[in-house]
């Protein structure tokens, strides 16, 4: 177990690495020249010049790799272009928010997604079933931006019982940072819900055919148990590897929830660095991202293995 | 859920933050509010309660006292000695002096990678005559000078606390402002806190100022709607009635110092043929403009002034649309038949429905307007290298007329997008920075706006107004046209 995590993580080195030449690339074929867009109005072809030759930007794009990767390995993600402050601080600021919207929203889409599945499996061709499917496409199709809105609209402004957006930190205030974190939670959360059910279903009506369910239905077992404990366990596991799959786009969809709520996490910074051009700040987000991604795949791998004891890993 | 409950309740009888905090909305987060650095506009919202400046600006954007209390203008023109206000110490203690302000004026002029040393570059020296006297002398007369010290090459920042914190200062700014820097997080708010010894008693009367970025207008306008910030700039003219509605909340106009329009490109293109220009420029309509797209909030423009500032010319009449002319300039043009050409505009709904409005207009004169959005950095980019036929870019504006047209028009001007270049309209810009005659000076702005209408580096089409939305509990913002709010002598009224 401890060697396989081990192994998996080694074996990502490479793949890191490869998303630091993409991340890299990717960054300096973006059209746009940060040294313009920091000076704006105030852009003098002298001053231009000036600040490329204090960016660095003026330098070959390998050595500019080569000192970014150098000071990676050190530590050292480097200076805002924007902002002129380190990276490093910047981004252990804004993590641990986008973090905790991830975790709200998985879990509303859990408490959401895998009753409603279960649901309609069970009650399979029913009116609850279609129900569920088109609940579960409306909340897969509906943009986040338009849901988000919404309930603005509706809590914040019709009704006045939820401020509209903003952040506090749990540590300040628990009870308004987690009343802040309702709507955006929802308006991430129903969207992953709808693929969770849908999956779900599929993989419960898949067990619920198999013979052992019928066996542990014949021992005379209560329904509730056969359905939770023998079908939905050995459900759970494509359920798994979508909730790490959605996971992983979470982060992505946090950018256009981030906005309309204006929480001051990673998708904000993201969508800022980019259109600033800020190369390092953007550089260390998509890095970040990538590496969260890669562990919540090592992550899912355990669980399997939680979830189904004949799973092994060596 | 009960406990839930119990806690929107609260809520939505607590009321927001403390009683004294007034919450901004402002559309962009400020990247740096270190003014040597600052190049943002929106960097100036937050500038103007940490900072002083030497000089401030009135209603009629009039130069009036600050920081300096009084000042002389020697030697034609050449050299400017300012008296300086006495007990004035800066957030951290620091005293405010003469040696403050050329600590201040040097900094701008010479640091590395500063921002502000364009509009210093005619300084050759600052004197501390005494503590209370500053004498400092230009290369040649400029008008345009105090105004520029009226922004932020006039921010005195705190010697002690730029030396000590060199690139971090913008992270930890002091000044002498009515408030000081508290904390920021980035993307998410600035807390600014009263200044209890503020040089003016009495001021500030809030205790408390929180600065919120919402980029996006419609977020900007709920949180407004709801009650969680209680003013915002600018405003959406789509969002305006929502507002207006509001029994709690009320709409203030600013008028504005800036332009918009479309840079006619001379080097490439069909706009190098000047009939042509001028064929396209007779299809603008600017009043349905107005009317269409900004709900009669813009006001349209004979030129790079708008009315209300120094150099506005009432006898230079707002071009009219004259389709029979434009018809008759395309055939002296050679293309009797209409031609097309591609204008460029950044991302955004109402810069695309401006253009589609550009586009319908043109279209019946036969010219075919083809639109290409394109991200602003790039559009910039572009822009400069001349490669663009037409691009929509204006200008936020300056106080002193030479701000507004200087850089723009003037052959090979850091921002001239055109690639225009007339010798007799450099002449009399060049002229008009010098001669200090308001009079002589606003002559002058005329015969070359009458120039620029003729030759069409830039197709002025309207002047935006500041349009910002407050709620009626607020008092004393005082309307400057920079757009600029000054929180000094606001006050909250009770709900």
């Amino acid at each position: 177990m401890f060697l396989f995590v081990l192994r998996r993580l080694v074996g990502g080195l490479p793949t890191l690495l490869l998303v630091t030449v993409m991340v890299f690339a990717l960054t300096r074929v973006l059209p746009g020249d940060p040294a313009r867009l920091l000076l704006g109005e105030e852009a003098t072809p002298e001053l231009v010049a000036q600040i490329r030759e204090e960016l660095g930007l003026n330098r070959p794009i390998l050595v500019q790799y080569a000192d970014w990767l150098w000071g990676l390995v050190q530590g050292d993600l480097g200076r805002s272009i924007r902002g002129n402050e380190q990276v490093a601080p910047i981004i252990w600021q804004k993590l641990p928010t986008t973090l905790e919207l991830s975790f709200f929203s998985l879990l509303v889409a859990i408490l959401i997604g895998i009753p409603a599945g279960v649901l309609a499996a069970l009650r399979r061709n029913t009116a609850a079933d279609a129900s569920v499917t088109v609940l579960a496409l409306s909340g897969i199709s509906i943009p986040n931006f338009f849901l988000g809105i919404l309930l603005i609209y509706l809590f914040s402004i019709r009704l006045a019982w939820i401020p509209p957006s903003g952040y506090v930190e749990p540590w300040v205030d628990l009870q308004k940072n987690l009343l802040l974190m309702l709507m955006p939670a929802i308006t991430l959360g129903t969207a992953l819900a709808g693929a969770i059910a849908r999956f779900t279903r599929n993989s419960m009506l898949e067990v619920l055919s198999q013979d052992y369910v019928r066996t542990a239905r014949a021992k005379g077992l209560e329904g509730r148990v056969v359905v939770y404990k023998h079908a939905l366990r050995n459900a759970a596991i494509p359920v798994v590897t979508v909730i790490g799959l959605q996971l992983g786009g979470l982060l992505g969809g946090a950018v256009v929830t981030e906005q309309v709520f204006s929480i001051p996490g990673f998708g904000r910074l993201l969508v800022d660095s980019v259109f600033n051009r800020d190369f390092p700040v953007l550089q260390a987000v998509v890095l970040i991202s990538a590496l969260a991604v890669f562990l919540i795949n090592v992550l899912t791998d355990l669980l399997y293995a939680a979830i189904d004891p004949r799973i092994r890993y060596h | 859920m009960k406990q839930w409950l119990a806690a929107v309740v609260l809520w939505s009888l607590g009321g927001q933050g403390l009683a004294q905090t007034v919450t901004v909305g402002l559309d962009a987060d400020p990247p740096n509010l270190d003014p040597l650095l600052s190049s943002a506009l929106v960097d100036r919202q937050v500038h103007n309660q940490i900072y002083d400046k030497l000089v401030d600006l009135d209603e009629n954007l009039r130069i009036v006292p600050m920081l300096a209390t009084s000042w002389r203008v020697e030697e034609n023109g050449t050299v400017y000695v300012f008296t300086l206000r006495q007990g004035v110490k800066f957030h951290d203690g620091t005293d405010f002096n003469a040696e403050a302000v050329k600590f201040n004026l040097d900094r701008y002029r010479s640091a590395p990678g500063s921002r502000r040393s364009g509009e210093l570059s005619l300084i050759t020296n600052v004197q501390v005559v005494n503590p209370t006297t500053v004498r400092v002398t230009l290369k040649e007369p400029f008008a345009p000078f105090l105004a520029i010290l009226s922004d932020r090459s006039g921010m005195m920042v705190s010697p002690t606390a730029a030396q000590r914190l060199g690139a971090e200062f913008g992270n930890n700014p002091v000044g002498t402002g009515p408030f000081k820097f508290v904390e920021r997080r980035r993307q998410d708010r600035i807390v600014l806190a009263r200044n209890e010894n503020y040089w003016q008693r009495g001021f500030p009367r809030i205790e408390q100022l929180v600065y919120r970025p919402f980029p996006d207008d419609d977020v900007r306008v709920a949180n407004l709607l709801s009650g969680a910030v209680n003013i915002i700039t600018p405003v959406a003219a789509k969002d305006l009635a929502a507002i207006r509605n509001n029994p709690n909340l009320t709409v203030n106009n600013f008028p504005g110092i800036g332009y918009q329009g479309i840079w006619l490109n001379h080097t490439r293109g069909p706009f190098t043929n000047k009939a042509l220009r001028q064929a396209f420029a007779a299809t603008i309509d600017r009043d349905v403009v107005d009317r269409v797209v900004f709900l009669g909030t813009a006001l349209p423009s004979n030129g790079p002034f708008p009315p209300g500032t120094l150099a506005y010319d009432k006898g230079i009449a707002v071009p009219k649309r004259d389709l029979a002319l434009a018809r008759q300039k395309l055939a002296e043009g050679g293309r009797p038949q209409g031609f097309s050409f591609t204008l460029t505009i950044a991302p955004g709904p109402v810069l695309a429905q401006l253009a589609q409005v550009y586009q319908a207009m043109a279209a019946e004169a036969g010219i075919q307007v083809r639109i290409e959005q394109v991200e602003f950095g790039t559009l910039l980019d572009r822009a400069a290298k001349l490669e663009l036929e037409a691009v929509a870019v204006g200008w936020s504006g300056r106080p002193d007329p030479d701000g507004n047209i200087y850089d723009f028009v003037r052959c090979k001007a850091a921002n001239n997008y055109s690639g225009y270049c007339n010798a007799r309209a450099d002449n009399l810009l060049n002229r008009a920075r010098t001669v200090r005659l308001p009079e002589a000076r606003r002559d002058l702005y005329s015969q070359i706006t009458k120039i620029i209408q003729e030759d069409l580096p830039y197709i002025y089409v309207y002047h935006p107004q500041t349009t910002i939305g407050l709620s009626r509990r607020l008092s004393g913002i005082p309307v400057i046209p920079d757009g600029i709010l000054r929180f000094r002598g606001v006050s909250l009224g009770a709900q």
